[in-house]
């Protein structure tokens, strides 16, 4: 017995539907929700004309910047579409509000690559068939191009990487020697008590720890490791003096130089700075350590849903978004700034902008880094990270 | 007193009127509550909700003593900050209620205006005056005192100022009109029978403006028990609070089961000690 959008309604309802012809209509669930909220729009805006005649609705969750009009106009002016944003603010709060149901509304997500490749396994990614992306990927970095080993489930691609950074200690070099951070030993230098930032973001701060302590936290880890994790953290959470949500706070500290350096950051948060002028605040990655590598590269990606109505228009909005020209724009917000996944931006980028972004470093950068990925241990490293913290207190 | 009570339950009216509230609690609170219950005893896998009945969570809850820890150190401050909130909004609220009666009308849009006022901006803005390189410290080295003389941003200590300043307002606005509600006459009578200022004070106006107080000092502590910003900006996120740990574990951890769990508990241990707190008021007011 087929399942249609309206089985899991009672008796009644499913005859009135059949009834008037809706079922045959090309009435789904997704389409329903979507007029319903369409509806619900109009009429709480006052019925902005000029929106009400595309002729289609999509629905994109990403992150602030990826809904730029710089962006979304162009997209929206060349496919008659409307674009409603779902803005994230933490990667896993948008993951599991796509399993809680969100999947049969959004056509397209933006979000970190390890959530966009957990999408694979749980069902909620269409993949992507890298033929169809060849003119895509003919601008792309090499280390972007496919078969990219991040973004696959079981040999198939679900996602197209957007834009990456590094994560790596934040410092304003007014202060202190790039020197000085090869390695992340003055994190826990008692000198440096109290002039330590921690960017609390799930995390970003936990695996750089982990990689000092000589622990690949994106391999299966034993009990042993999962200790040493903890060690070190516990020894981290000594010499902090704080641990940060907000970018702005950590920027200040930097800027001001109360702080000496803020780890579980790197690119994300500088650039937006350096864009102001201040091109003393660095990020930068320290050197490998017995062997590995301690900087991570971060990515974000984007990758189509499953359950999409639009499958074909929303994979044209995924090419719209890593294109040359959207992708100058999302490299430049006014938020934040980072390094795309486009080549051919280079050509358009500034001397001023290529040094806002370190782009002379990035390379460097990467080769000294592990590629963030799903970490299989990830949430016994969350719960220790707040066992910590509270016998910290 | 029973048949009356008896009869009133029978009034059909009643339950009418009644009836849209009801229904409001129940779809609004009740049901929310027991879903929130109920996903206790499940469990996540990979991220995600799995409807596995389990008591998992609960064993977590109550084997791993950090939650306890976190959640001890959440109460102790809510209750610090009751403490603090009252010493400070009495004697301003009796100014008020007192002293400025021809400001009547100014005082109340006064004190609106600081519940309207956004938390976070308030917050954030305690941070640019106790910072190392703030305006506090920039002051005092103005005046010749030793660099950094405020030095307790990140601590504790910052975090409990935050929470003062932003839920003060409650504990003036509850007591002032309590105190304003107070008969005049009472208190010349008191004066008529040769109390002092201070007895008539103690004997008539602190008693009487007793139900400002209670109700200040249970708003105070249940808004103080969810407390999310202070803890963080403040406080620097060393010191977490409850509402910082269920964040972290509904949104980081995507933990949904112990994320509920955490949430009941919360409110379990909030709701007995105001209940305690109010069992305690009662006994020595039926001393007294």
């Amino acid at each position: 017995m087929s399942k249609n959008w309206y089985s899991d309604l009672p008796q009644y309802y499913q005859r009135q539907i059949k009834a008037m012809g809706l079922d045959e209509a090309g009435m789904n669930r997704r389409r329903m929700l979507k007029g319903m909220a369409g509806a619900a729009g109009l009429g709480l805006l006052g019925l902005n004309t000029r929106q009400a005649h595309a002729a289609t609705q999509m629905t994109y969750m990403c992150w602030e910047g990826y809904n730029d009009p710089r962006i979304i106009d162009p997209f929206n002016k060349a496919n008659d579409t409307e674009i409603s944003f779902d803005l994230i603010v933490d990667s896993p709060g948008g993951f599991a509000k796509l399993q809680a149901g969100a999947s049969r509304e959004v056509d397209l997500v933006s979000s970190d690559m390890p959530w966009i490749t957990r999408m694979g396994p749980a069902g909620l990614a269409m993949e992507l068939n890298p033929d169809d992306y060849t003119e895509v990927y003919a601008d792309f970095y090499d280390q972007f191009k496919p078969p990219f080993e991040p973004l696959m489930n079981e040999g198939k691609t679900i996602g197209v990487a957007t834009r990456w950074g590094w994560v790596g200690p934040c410092i304003n070099t007014d202060v202190t020697k790039p020197e000085v951070w090869k390695t992340y030993d003055p994190v826990f230098d008692a000198a440096n008590k109290d002039k330590i930032c921690v960017m609390d973001w799930g995390d970003w701060p936990i695996l750089p720890m982990a990689l000092h302590a000589g622990i690949n936290p994106y391999e299966p880890l034993d009990e042993k490791q999962l200790n040493e994790v903890r060690l070190v953290l516990r020894a981290m959470f000594k010499n902090t003096r704080t641990l940060v949500g907000d970018l702005t706070q950590a920027q200040k500290g930097l800027l001001d130089g109360s702080l000496l350096g803020c780890i579980g950051a790197g690119s994300y948060l500088t650039s937006a700075v350096r864009k102001q002028g201040h091109k003393n605040i660095l990020a930068i990655v320290p050197e490998p350590k017995n062997g590995l590598k301690q900087g991570i590269i971060w990515v974000e990606a984007t990758a189509v849903l499953k359950e999409t109505d639009q499958p074909e228009l929303a994979q044209k909005l995924l090419k719209h978004v890593v294109s040359k020209d959207a992708a100058h724009a999302l490299a430049l917000l006014d938020s934040t700034c980072n390094v795309v996944t486009n080549k051919a931006v280079e050509s358009v980028f500034t001397p001023e902008e290529k040094d806002i972004l370190q782009m002379d470093y990035m390379w460097h950068a990467y080769d000294n880094s592990q590629m963030h990925r799903v970490a299989p241990n990830i949430d016994e490293m969350l719960a220790i990270w707040q066992e910590e913290l509270a016998a910290a207190q | 007193m029973d048949m009356e009570v008896s009869r009133i339950w029978r009034d059909p009216e009643l339950w009418v009127k009644a009836l849209p509230s009801v229904i409001l609690q129940t779809t609004c609170f009740l049901a929310p509550l027991v879903m929130t219950f109920i996903l206790t005893f499940q469990k996540t896998q990979n991220f995600q909700l799995n409807w596995t009945w389990n008591l998992a969570t609960w064993t977590d809850v109550f084997t791993k003593p950090h939650y306890w820890t976190i959640l001890g150190h959440t109460l102790f401050m809510a209750l610090a900050c009751v403490v603090v909130c009252i010493v400070i909004a009495f004697p301003i609220a009796y100014g008020l209620a007192t002293r400025f009666r021809a400001y009547d009308s100014e005082i109340k849009v006064l004190i609106t205006f600081a519940f309207i006022t956004d938390a976070t901006l308030k917050t954030f803005g305690w941070v640019l005056f106790l910072d190392k390189k703030g305006a506090a410290n920039y002051l005092f080295a103005h005046l010749g005192l030793p660099q950094e003389t405020v030095a307790f941003l990140f601590s504790d200590w910052a975090t409990l100022l935050g929470m003062v300043y932003n839920l003060l307002p409650f504990a003036i606005f509850t007591i002032y009109l309590s105190i304003d509600n107070i008969e005049r006459s009472l208190i010349l009578a008191a004066y008529d029978a040769g109390a002092s200022k201070f007895r008539a004070f103690w004997e008539v106006t602190l008693p009487l403006s007793r139900p400002g107080i209670w109700a200040g000092s249970v708003l105070i502590f249940l808004l103080g028990v969810g407390v999310f910003l202070e803890p963080k900006v403040l406080g620097g996120g060393k010191s977490p609070m409850s509402a910082e740990l269920i964040r972290q574990t509904f949104e980081t951890r995507v933990n949904w089961p112990l994320g509920a769990a955490l949430t009941l508990v919360l409110m379990v241990v909030a709701i007995f000690v105001v209940l305690l707190f109010s069992r305690v008021a009662g006994m020595r007011k039926a001393g007294a």
